[in-house]
């Protein structure tokens, strides 16, 4: 694999395709979903399965009642796992767009960065996980540090295919009409890759809450990670249960956010958006020009 | 060199590696108003010779002058148009034409309504704020002919720009193309490799050859304008094909395909 390799596309983006499904589908879910929690139930309660280490459905459903409303314990710990998460994925993207920009823009750089990113990109990131508590301590920092590095490789690997993908006779007219290269990067170069740009980021922000975990996990004083290790260690499986579906709830939400913006943002690649813009377009020019 | 000749040519030359020659000793003059086709197959060096022209890339030897001057860069009163519209698909079709002044930093209100008007000309009433993505392939070649409008060039470079299209909508927005250009000061070169494209198009024909590329022949093409479709059914119109062909044969017969 090299740095010039294609532009990730995220799974979740297939499992997104069955939100168009319609009514009938979501009620075929409901059934499949409650008929396999009812199994699950069924095989614990006969003995079937060990209820120690696979705890019931109804017993998640309580703990999760417990967590979040009698203890109400998780709320703080979600805070800390989402603060870390989210600054190192903030961290982890400003570096890896920046460096991508940067490789785009000069081919001595782009040179330069290629066999230490290829270096990057065969180092399992978590592995480093051990080396940063080390280095930046039990606290926030280290989780951070995890995070970023976790998040900076779609961005970076994005960007720069994004940014590789404007066609040769664009730049000719960019050139033919006498854009300045400030031009060029801005108007042409930054809004063609942004498509596969936005595509890293989601990726990114995707992976962000796995690399602060993980550190969690080695060591911390707080956060979903170290909450999650003190259940199972207990043998809390239902709270541990809990957790872990706070944790896959949130991931989601997060994405879908991802998605909203990224519609928003890539307007032009969506029919029913372009029809809304155009129509305040019009009305914009009509205001100001009579023709 | 005669005031109303805009483009000259002599010894030109463009080598890009030791054995790719991609322009070799051109010679010609191009008078104000005229429209040029410059055919070939393909590799022949035409559309290296219309890059020379606009000054997108840089010759090896030889002179080129547009307008008595040398060509060191892009200029303003040249404008291009390619084979692929290459329009902005985040900006709608009047702001795509803008992108000229946008970029020289001379949007006003009076060139937007300039815009306005020249996406009228091209005749896409009703298609000013759509997106690129909204419009067929015929459409956003229109688009891309209002934004060379609005540059406000009167010397066109035309590198091959309805190719892409059936055949159908190429030949009604030839004739099209042939209104808008029909004017005294705008001077017009087509790149294409339809022989019959580009001697309905022509006041002369380039036909260009292979390794290394050569204008071979000029050829006046002296057929009545307004130039119409049935045209190309007439004998006279047939012959010109025949004199491009025959060009073409005899220096490509010792070449291998």
């Amino acid at each position: 694999m090299s740095m010039d390799n294609e532009a990730q596309v995220s799974n979740i983006e297939l499992a997104a395709d069955y939100k168009g499904s319609t009514g009938g589908a979501v009620i075929r879910h409901t059934i499949i979903f409650f008929v396999l929690m009812f199994i699950w139930e069924m095989a614990n309660r006969t003995g079937f399965s060990n209820p120690l280490l696979l705890p019931r459905p109804t017993e998640v459903v309580a703990s999760i009642w417990k967590i979040y409303v009698t203890q109400g314990n998780v709320w703080y710990h979600l805070w800390v796992t989402f603060k870390e998460a989210m600054l190192g994925c903030f961290i982890g993207c400003v570096v890896g767009i920046g460096l991508a920009v940067a490789a785009v823009l000069s081919d001595t750089f782009r040179q330069f960065l290629k066999p230490y990113i290829i270096i990057v990109e065969a180092t399992p990131r978590i592995a480093v996980g051990p080396i940063f508590v080390t280095w930046f301590g039990f606290g926030m920092s280290s989780k951070v540090a995890l995070a970023a590095l976790v998040c900076f490789f779609a961005p970076f690997v994005n960007t720069i295919t994004g940014l590789l993908g404007v066609e040769e006779e664009s730049y000719e007219l960019f050139r033919s009409l006498g854009a300045t290269r400030r031009q060029v990067f801005w108007r042409l170069m930054i809004p063609t890759a942004l498509p596969t740009m936005n595509a890293g980021l989601k990726l990114a922000v995707g992976s962000a809450f796995g690399g602060a975990l993980v550190a969690e996990f080695i060591s911390a004083q707080a956060g979903m990670g170290i909450l999650m290790a003190r259940y199972t260690m207990s043998l809390n499986m239902p709270s541990a249960f809990a957790g872990l579906l706070s944790i896959t709830l949130y991931g989601f939400l997060l994405f879908r956010t991802m998605e909203v913006i990224d519609k928003q943002v890539l307007y032009w690649l969506s029919d029913d958006l372009m029809t809304k813009k155009s129509a305040k377009r019009k009305i914009k020019f009509h205001k100001e020009i009579s023709v | 060199m005669a005031d109303d000749i805009v483009i000259q040519g002599d010894g030109l030359r463009k080598q890009f590696t030791e054995t790719v020659i991609a322009v070799e000793d051109a010679k010609f003059t191009i008078p104000r108003g005229s429209f040029i086709s410059l055919v070939g197959p393909s590799g022949c060096g035409k559309s290296t010779l219309l890059r020379l022209i606009s000054g997108l890339i840089e010759k090896t030897d030889g002179d080129l002058l547009v307008r008595n001057s040398e060509v060191v860069g892009p200029r303003s009163d040249i404008g291009m148009m390619f084979q692929k519209a290459v329009l902005l698909d985040w900006r709608t079709a009047i702001e795509n034409v803008l992108l000229p002044d946008e970029i020289r930093g001379t949007v006003s209100p009076e060139a937007k309504k300039k815009a306005w008007d020249h996406l009228h000309l091209v005749g896409l009433q009703d298609f000013e704020f759509s997106f690129p993505r909204q419009l067929s392939g015929g459409m956003q070649q229109r688009v891309a002919l209002a934004r060379l409008l609005q540059t406000g060039a009167d010397i066109m470079l035309l590198d091959e720009p309805f190719g892409a299209l059936d055949e159908f909508t190429r030949e009604r927005l030839n004739v099209e193309l042939l209104k808008i250009v029909d004017d005294p000061n705008i001077t017009t070169v087509f790149v294409t490799h339809n022989i019959s494209e580009a001697i309905f198009l022509g006041d002369q024909v380039f036909v260009m050859t292979p390794r290394p590329g050569r204008i071979a022949a000029q050829i006046e093409i002296d057929l009545p304008k307004p130039r119409t479709i049935d045209l190309e059914t007439t004998p006279e119109f047939q012959a010109y094909v025949q004199q491009v062909r025959d060009v073409l044969a005899s220096h490509l017969e010792d070449q291998p395909l």
